[in-house]
């Protein structure tokens, strides 16, 4: 389990950036995580394996600790993360060594990289660009192969951090459906994000607000509660048509059936 | 009047971006470019502000042909803005008050015209007066990308060509940002060529659509009859508002007509049919 | 932009140069350059110029590809000739000039072919590799190997990014290429700041996902690419070594 204690974290004195946070994050879980521009969401993010070490409080994963430097590798081995700009994530010139490179660092035998760099590539739909180069990749592609740097590296926890902010809606649509996927094997997402569809997809959402967690419970009574009210997000569609229409259903990505269904009830 | 474009071809690195495209940006108008990724959109924004060159076909503004230096080659239309997809692309100076003076500075404006000027702009775009000395490179994402906005606002555009103006911003300020630039262009009657990806945003705030294919032009139409008439012709998936509309139609069998494609109207009508059939059970 | 014209990129062919291993490509390039200075008799010239025109040729790539590269150096190193041949025309002197050029050229040139012939990740490994022994004496070899890969990896992104900032001024009113003199100048140097703030960014980013990716736990790594010799590679080797015996043995056969 990754488990926030009391975490405070500020980038300058005086301007904390995260107050308190506390949560706890099951294994096989599908959390999508929430908030305005500059809620504390990629610093979350970035606690979670270590890249930032909290100020107060600790972030642990079962019993191993991110103040520990000694842990640190042993945590990013179980926790990968993917950004949100395509572009900055390619440490190599092509798209089979940017796999194999965090195996490398793992010290994982050459026989056994490349049967994992082909696996992963293949599960993330790109096994026939093992030799391209990151500039002749489209963005959803980028975005995949920096999914397949992780998963190869075999983590128990994927962090997606506005992974999907910088594509358009068909490279957006891949990438939702290789996370499902992999969520389907196993596999504990964490996926921070803007679009309110992708949340209603989530078992559960954390509502970050100023550093704070404003809401924590899965997305249907989210947008049914009064907790977005004071927040500058936007309801997704389907709440905001049940509210027109005076329905009270829980808010889901299908809203589709569930108007036809009642339509029919009629 | 308005900026003509006929038979443009554009290849860069020997790859074709643009086959004979022809359109015509109207004045006054809010017009969204859509299309998949590499279809050729931003190439067709740089063309109309005279970024990128194009090797057959005519382009003439108010009737006028492209203006050109010395030896010929194409010069950027100084009354057309161009905001790029990322502040990043665009942002150059050391201090927010260079950046958003830079461009009355090269049109030769005086120092005080220049600073009344940053000061209009930073009131109508919402920059905090203490930002003016900073380095608009350290500035959060939202407002980098006012500052961004403001440096080509602050020239007074005709035209403002805007690439993906709220990727990567909140489902909020998006549309806090996406409003105030539609009133501004209603307001002061300017053109706006929006591009993006986001089918409700073009649904919402459009005039006109030109729908983008692999280098063609597919069509150019009325936002409305896009949306209403021929939702099919736009090939991606379709705003949600849309989709709603389709399926109660398809549902009472009977045609909505809402006033325009945009939520707040289709939303209407389908309330309007919803209790028109009687309350539930 | 055309990257294959950018100055001594990679180009792709299968010729015997490209299929040589990286570590011979670079050994080959070190003890020609070194012979180079050794340089003395007109057949050693003779022979140095035979073997870099002979390897251009074997990479099987238009000849304007390395004279292109060569220009901008050839500017440089012409003008001290200019001087010898309008100040101080003694025969002598202009002979000395040109052998001098010419003993400079002939290292440039074959360091191309190796640069254009070698894919970049290859010779950031054949670096990695030759460096080894170097490890024993305390320097960082796997560090200063991931830099060389990043640094090449990031040729194509920064060309691209000066790109956009140059659109982005065109944009606003700034057309560096009608500008003359000092103002030109001080529009090239307004670049710098641009570029190094998206670098420096780009590079924070960089440096967070090679340590999400567990790098530098102190275990050290493993290797994918692995390098082979080849008979060609014996082939090439044995062509240097009997040149370089000739050039340090004064060869003077007229």
């Amino acid at each position: 389990m990754l488990v926030f204690d009391r975490v405070d974290y500020d980038y300058r004195q005086g301007e904390p950036v995260l107050r308190q946070l506390s949560f706890g994050i099951q294994p096989g879980e599908f959390v999508a995580v929430i908030g305005a521009n500059g809620s504390g969401k990629s610093t979350a993010a970035k606690l979670m394996n270590g890249l930032l070490q909290p100020r107060a409080g600790e972030v642990r994963l079962g019993s191993l600790n991110t103040l520990n430097r000694d842990d640190l590798v042993r945590i990013r081995e179980r926790i990968g993360l993917v950004f949100q700009n395509p572009d900055d994530q390619f440490i190599t010139a092509s798209v089979l060594d940017e796999v194999v490179f965090g195996l490398e660092n793992l010290r994982v035998p050459r026989a056994e990289m490349s049967r994992r760099a082909d696996a992963a590539l293949r599960s993330v739909l790109m096994e026939s660009y093992a030799d391209s180069a990151p500039h002749q990749l489209s963005g959803g592609q980028k975005q995949r192969v920096a999914v397949a740097a992780v998963i190869a590296m075999q983590p128990e926890f994927l962090i997606l951090d506005e992974a999907t902010s910088m594509l358009d809606p068909q490279g957006r649509q891949e990438l939702l459906q290789l996370l499902h996927g992999l969520h389907g094997q196993g596999l504990t997402i964490i996926h921070i994000t803007h679009h309110m569809d992708e949340v209603l997809a989530a078992d559960r959402v954390l509502l970050l607000s100023r550093g704070e967690m404003a809401y924590d419970g899965p997305p249907a009574s989210l947008f049914s509660s009064d907790t977005i009210a004071g927040q500058p997000l936007e309801l997704p569609f389907a709440a905001r048509l049940y509210q027109a229409l005076g329905l009270e259903v829980p808010v889901s990505a299908d809203w589709k059936e569930t108007i036809e269904q009642l339509w029919a009830m009629r | 009047m308005g900026y003509a474009l006929t038979d443009i071809s554009v290849r860069l690195d020997g790859r074709d971006i643009l086959h004979s495209a022809s359109c015509h940006l109207q004045e006054g108008k809010w017009i969204s470019l859509i299309g998949r990724t590499g279809a050729g959109k931003s190439t067709l924004a740089k063309v109309v502000k005279g970024l990128v060159p194009f090797y057959s076909g005519e382009y003439r503004q108010n009737g006028q042909p492209m203006p050109r230096d010395r030896k010929g080659r194409l010069k950027a239309v100084p009354q057309i803005g161009y905001v790029f997809q990322y502040p990043e692309q665009q942002l150059f100076a050391a201090t927010v008050e260079q950046e958003l003076g830079f461009a009355l500075t090269m049109l030769g404006a005086s120092r005080t015209s220049v600073d009344q000027a940053i000061q209009a702009v930073m009131e109508k775009v919402g920059i905090p007066a203490e930002l003016l000395p900073q380095n608009p490179f350290q500035l959060s994402g939202g407002l980098k990308r006012r500052v961004a906005i403001a440096s080509v606002l602050i020239a007074d555009p005709e035209l403002l060509i805007l690439d993906e103006p709220a990727a990567g911003l909140d489902p909020a300020s998006r549309r806090k940002l996406l409003s105030r630039l539609r009133s501004w262009q209603k307001e002061n009657g300017r053109t706006v060529l929006f591009i993006s990806h986001q089918l409700e945003d073009v649904a919402e705030y459009s005039d006109e659509v030109i729908l983008l294919n692999e280098g063609n032009i597919l069509g150019h139409y009325e936002v409305n009859e896009l949306f209403l008439k021929h939702p099919e012709q736009a090939g991606l998936p379709l705003p949600e508002p849309v989709q709603l509309l389709r399926l109660v139609e398809r549902l009472s069998g009977q045609s909505l007509e809402p006033a325009s494609c945009r939520e707040a109207d289709i939303m209407e009508r389908v309330r309007a049919v919803w209790h028109g059939k009687g309350k539930l059970a | 932009m055309n990257t294959a014209a950018t100055w001594g990129q990679y180009v792709h062919s299968a010729s015997v140069i490209h299929r040589l291993d990286p570590r011979t490509k670079l050994l080959c390039v070190v003890v020609f350059t070194l012979c180079c200075m050794q340089l003395r008799a007109p057949a050693g010239y003779v022979a140095a110029t035979v073997l870099a025109a002979g390897s251009m040729r074997l990479s099987r790539l238009p000849l304007r590809l390395y004279l292109r590269g060569l220009r901008p150096v050839l500017l440089f190193l012409l003008l001290p000739l200019l001087y010898h041949l309008l100040f101080n025309r003694s025969q002598d002197g202009i002979l000395t000039e040109v052998f001098n050029l010419w003993r400079i050229l002939l290292p440039v040139s074959i360091a191309l072919v190796l640069t254009r012939t070698t894919k970049p990740l290859d010779l950031a490994k054949g670096l990695e590799v030759l460096c080894k022994p170097l490890i024993r004496l305390g320097i960082p070899v796997e560090a200063f190997a991931l830099m060389v890969m990043l640094a090449v990896r990031f040729i194509p992104t920064i060309s691209q990014e000066l790109d956009r900032i140059l659109m982005a001024q065109k944009a606003r009113g700034l057309e560096i290429r009608s500008l003359r003199g000092r103002q030109r100048v001080q529009a090239c140097l307004r670049l710098v700041i641009p570029l190094l703030a998206t670098t420096i960014g780009r590079a924070e980013q960089l440096a967070m996902t090679i340590e999400a990716r567990a790098y530098g736990n102190g275990r050290g790594r493993t290797s994918f690419r692995v390098l082979h010799f080849s008979r060609i590679d014996a082939a090439a080797g044995g062509i240097m070594l009997v040149y370089t015996l000739l050039i340090l043995s004064g060869w003077r056969p007229w």
